[in-house]
Order: structure tokens, then sequence, then C-alpha cells
């Protein structure tokens, strides 16, 4: 097994992330031949979101090691991460560990200082960028445009996000949808309130509105709209099931439209059990399953991107700490002032 | 009296997903402590249904003698809504639930238009044959709860729905639709439409669009437009019913792919 030591000044850099998804030169990746067997029992908190695809992931870890008991308390990602926070107001700690769909619930509880800081050798596997002391991202997804082929080209879609409305394209968005929703949080953070606002006003003016993001896709695959906003997974899903979809992915540069989220991971007990399950996620079979079946981004070094993502050296994601997206409730109030919502 | 149910194991996913997912505001009101002990109370629900059976068709006899004001067809409702078997069945079997209500209003319809009695007979065994159906279904709902079968399964928190059992219980979420349609109730109705689609249907769909691209756009529509449409534009239930029926064979579908995606999905280790 290769493992490098903590590396301090690789950690600041995670808490105000380096620019750039380009991959580590030095890949550290374990197998999970390398892993000693778990024993012991640990209660984790899920958040749903992936259909069945982490709930496979946890069922092969536990079938794999007969001596260890994985017991398992599911939910929204928001809802686990408010349960957490309570049951730490009333002194009580039901959950070992916390897997949640996106970082924004991961930086509610990381906000309450009850993460427990991580082993450094495993916060190391990371992806320079996306090393954080006590959590970490277990698979991305980007911000994207997709966008109708039949209909526009790659070179006539600007690179920044907040110049598309004046562009006059026939826009589609799912407002409601929480991916949607942490992407303009991190617009309030990067561009201000002021200039997030005039750009929930313009989209809102014109654009169609879908009920979810896969929805946009299929609109924008349909020729209702030119562009729509969207994680990435959304178009190469609907590619998979429909190659000759007339349909392509665009990306805006160090902008929050092309921001990459998490699912993340944080531990609330700090023991070899916990550390040792943690470990198991960022083995190369579980983020290389996670990449080939949900189509979501490894953030460990050496593993094949999902098919149908570009070169991550043409990805150019904005520096942001991924927990100030838990600053949702400005954004809420933002949408709803101006009607979006 | 013999219960002619179409699937015992969609009614244990409805019974899992139900219990799962507590209801415990009814249109009517309260659902009442005896759904946590319906064995206690089979023989009260079975009075009931006689009760009810004995009223109806007094409210028939009347309208056949040339009417009265005593017995109105909008006694069916009021009627319906007084029995403690009403939220036994809404619980335990929403498909017969939906059925029940389409009969009360069957009659109910062909009373308040005039029609001819031999018409109005028809209506009323189709409602006698439900509510028959409806008191098997709890009887067998009841047993299942006895031997602790849906208290095992029951907490959310423990244990999640394979993809084939959430499309199950999207199947069960259409029916409870129909059933508030059929209760006149069509805003509670695409309430649940539109739940199925954001809590459920979504979790799914991003798996089933790389197996069937095209069968994922029609349920979107489906959900989000064809179904809420028939719902706010108060359809015939039969019409109703058929594009639920339709949805379930799309829903059919989409679980035979999605069996055949996993039994050939790669492992994770």
């Amino acid at each position: 097994m290769r493992r490098r030591d903590f590396n301090k000044a690789l950690l600041t850099c995670g808490l105000t992330p380096c620019i750039g998804l380009a991959q580590d030169s030095d890949s550290n990746v374990i197998s999970v031949d390398e892993l000693p067997e778990l024993v012991g029992e640990i209660s984790l908190y899920l958040g749903r979101g992936e259909g069945g695809l982490y709930e496979n992931v946890l069922k092969a870890i536990s079938d794999r090691n007969p001596k260890f008991k994985l017991n398992i308390r599911r939910g929204p990602t928001a809802a686990l991460a408010n349960a957490i926070v309570a049951e730490k107001e009333a002194g009580i700690r039901r959950a070992d560990v916390f897997w949640a769909v996106d970082a924004g619930a991961i930086g509610l509880v990381v906000d309450q200082e009850i993460a427990e800081p991580l082993p450094s050798e495993l916060v190391s596997q990371l992806r320079p960028n996306y090393r954080y002391r006590n959590w970490l991202p277990v698979s991305g997804r980007i911000r994207t445009l997709p966008f109708n082929t039949s209909a526009l080209g790659i070179e006539q879609i600007p690179q920044s996000i907040m110049s598309l409305p004046d562009e006059g394209f026939k826009l589609g968005w799912a407002p409601e949808y929480a991916s949607f929703q942490s992407f303009i949080t991190a617009m309030r953070l990067l561009a201000g309130n002021e200039a997030t606002s005039d750009w929930l006003l313009k989209v809102n003016s014109s654009a169609k509105r879908y009920a979810g993001e896969l929805g946009v896709v299929m609109g924008v695959e349909r020729g209702e709209v030119d562009i729509g906003f969207a994680n990435h997974y959304y178009t190469l899903r609907l590619k998979a099931g429909k190659p000759d979809a007339m349909l392509d992915l665009a990306f805006t540069k160090g902008d929050s439209g092309c921001l990459v989220n998490a699912s993340g991971i944080l531990a609330l007990t700090s023991n070899k059990t916990v550390h040792n399950f943690i470990r198991y996620l960022f083995t190369k079979e579980v983020q290389s399953y996670l990449s080939s079946e949900a189509f979501e981004i490894p953030l460990v070094d050496g593993i094949a991107l999902p098919r149908g993502i570009p070169s991550l050296d043409l990805i150019s994601p904005p520096a942001i700490d991924l927990t100030q997206l838990s600053d949702l409730r400005p954004t809420l109030d933002l949408m709803r002032e101006l009607r979006v919502l | 009296m013999r219960i002619k149910l179409t699937s015992i194991s969609g009614l244990f996913a409805g019974l899992v997903f139900l219990i799962s997912h507590p209801v415990a505001i009814f249109a009517d009101g309260e659902a009442g402590e005896h759904v946590n002990n319906m064995q206690e109370h089979l023989e009260n629900y079975e009075d009931e249904i006689v009760w009810f059976l004995d009223e109806l068709q007094k409210i028939t006899s009347a309208y056949e003698g040339g009417g009265s004001s005593e017995y109105s067809s909008d006694m069916l409702i009021d009627n319906w809504e007084a029995v403690d078997f009403h939220a036994a069945i809404e619980i335990n079997y929403i498909q017969i639930y939906a059925s029940i209500w389409q009969g009360i209003y069957g009659v109910k319809a062909s009373l308040d238009s005039g029609e001819d009695p031999k018409s109005v007979d028809i209506q009323e065994a189709g409602l006698q044959k439900a509510l028959w159906q409806g008191l098997g279904a709890v009887k067998l709902a009841a047993r299942f709860q006895s031997e602790g079968l849906v208290g095992a399964q029951g907490n959310i928190d423990s244990r999640s729905l394979s993809p084939s059992e959430t499309l199950e219980a999207i199947k069960s979420e259409l029916d409870r639709a129909l059933a508030k349609s059929a209760e006149r109730l069509p805003d509670e109705a695409t309430d649940i439409v539109l739940g199925a689609y954001l809590e459920l249907f979504e979790g799914l769909e991003g798996d089933l669009i790389t197996l069937d691209a095209e069968l994922v756009e029609d349920l979107e529509k489906d959900f989000n437009v064809t179904l809420p449409q028939a719902i706010s534009s108060e359809l015939a239930l039969d019409s109703l019913n058929q594009v639920v029926s339709q949805m379930k064979s799309k829903l059919d579908r989409s679980k035979e792919l999605i069996q055949d995606a996993e039994e050939s999905r790669r492992s994770v280790f």
C-alpha cells in the first residue's frame, strides 16, 4: 500500500481549495484487498438520493466483513443533518458516521464542531483540492450546461455563467431542485447577492421551468429549450439510454456554473472501525463503481472518469469551500423575495 | 365470502409502504386507534358493512318506491364516513377503497340522475362487491398485523425500499390518488401524484433512463402533465383509472428493466 504522510500545506489548501480538477500525478488509491477486516458495530446516517447504488456499496462492505455490523438510519440528507445537530444539543450521539448526498448538509454538521478529525493518510488520498480535515468528499457532481446540438454549437455558449442570460437563448431550469439551490448559493458567495439577484431575475423572466433536472435535460434534448442548468450525470445517463440524443455538455470557467459539489462523509466517533469503514469508500473498487454505475466523479486519484466527461484539464471549478454551501437560508430567502420560488 | 386480491404481494408492499409513511389524518379526520389492533375489531367492521348495506337497501328501495325525503342519496356518503371500517380499508388496501368510493358515487349518480331501477341495481351490486372484498383485505391485513409481519418491516429508518418495492409503492400511491379523486378531493389527489414523483420516482429515473429513455420521458409526462390534468378536469373515474392503468403498465415495464439491469450489474468488489 502506498500512503503519503500527512501534508499540512495541502490540508490548508483544502479549506480554500485550489482551482482545477487535474489529477495528482502521484496516485495513491488503495485496493480493498489492502484493508483490514472490519470488526465491531457502527451506526451510519445515510442521506437518500442515489437510488440503490450507495446501498449496494454498503451491502458489499457488510457481506465482505461478517464480523462487522452496520446499523443504518436513512432519510433525506438535510433532515438527518438536522437530527444530528438536535441530538448533539440534547447531549446524545446516535450516529458514528454521516454519509450525506451533498456537501451543504455536511457543512451544517461541521459548523457544530462535532465532526472528528480524520486520519491524515485517509485525507491525503483525495485530490489536493478536495482535502478537508474533518470530512471527506466521496464522489463529485459537476454543474453543467446541457445544450441541444441541433440548435447550438459549443462555441456559441459563453464561458461565463453570469453572461448567459444576456445571450438570448431559450433556457430551462428547475429552481426547486436542491442541486440548483446549492449552485445559487455558490453564485451568491462568489459573485455577491446583487449580481445573483440580477441573474435570477433575468433567467426567471424567460426560462422554462421543470420539476427536476432530469426533466431539464430531457427538455433540452427535445428542443423545448436550447440550454439548461443541471448536474452532469443527467446528461450522461440520458445519452447512455439514447445514444443518438441531440445533446452535449458545456462548461463555464472558474465560476458557480461549473461548481463541483460532492457527497461527503464525516465521523462523529473516532475509532479504528469507523476509520476503516470510511477507508472502504475510497478504495479503487468503490470509487470506480460509483464512477461507472452512478456516473459520479471520483475524487481520489487514478480512477477513470465516467464516460462522456471530458478531460479534467478542461474543467475549472471555482475556488470555494464546499461546506459553505450549507448557507442555504439566504439563498432561499432571495429566491422567494424574487418570486423564483 | 371469498376475497379476490389481485396480488397478495401487492398488498404486502402497500402495507410496508403505508405503515412506513404514517397516515395519521384522513380527509374525514383521525384514523382511530382501532387500526392498530384490527384483529379485535373485525367483528365490528363486519357489523358496519351489514349496517351500511341495510341502509343502502333502504335508500334504493325508497327510490324505487317513488322517492322519500327520509332516504336521500347524500346519506350514502354520510354513512360511509361514519364507519370505522372506512379507515381500516383506506390504510390497508387503497385499490378497494377507491372501488368503494367509485361504487358510492356510482349509486349516488344513478339515483340523482333518475336512472331506471335496473341501472341502480347494477351500481348497488358493484358497491356491495367492493365492500365485501374490502373486508377480506382487512382480515388479511389484520392477520399480518397480529403476526407482527407489518411491524417488523415498518420502520423506514431500518430498511430501504429496493427499486422494485419503490415501484410497487408508486403504484400504491397512484391508487391512493385515484381514491382521493373518487372522494372528489382533486387537490389531494394531485399532491399524492406529485409526491410520488418527487419522493419515489425521481430516485429511480436516473438509472431507468440509461435503460429506456423513451419510457422515462413518457412517465415524466404522465406524472407531471397527463395524470394531474386528468385529475383536475375531473374525468369520470373509469377514464382516470385508464390513465393510471397505463402508468402502472409502464411502471411494471420499468420494474422488469431495473431487475434485469440489477442482475447484470457489476459487483462492487
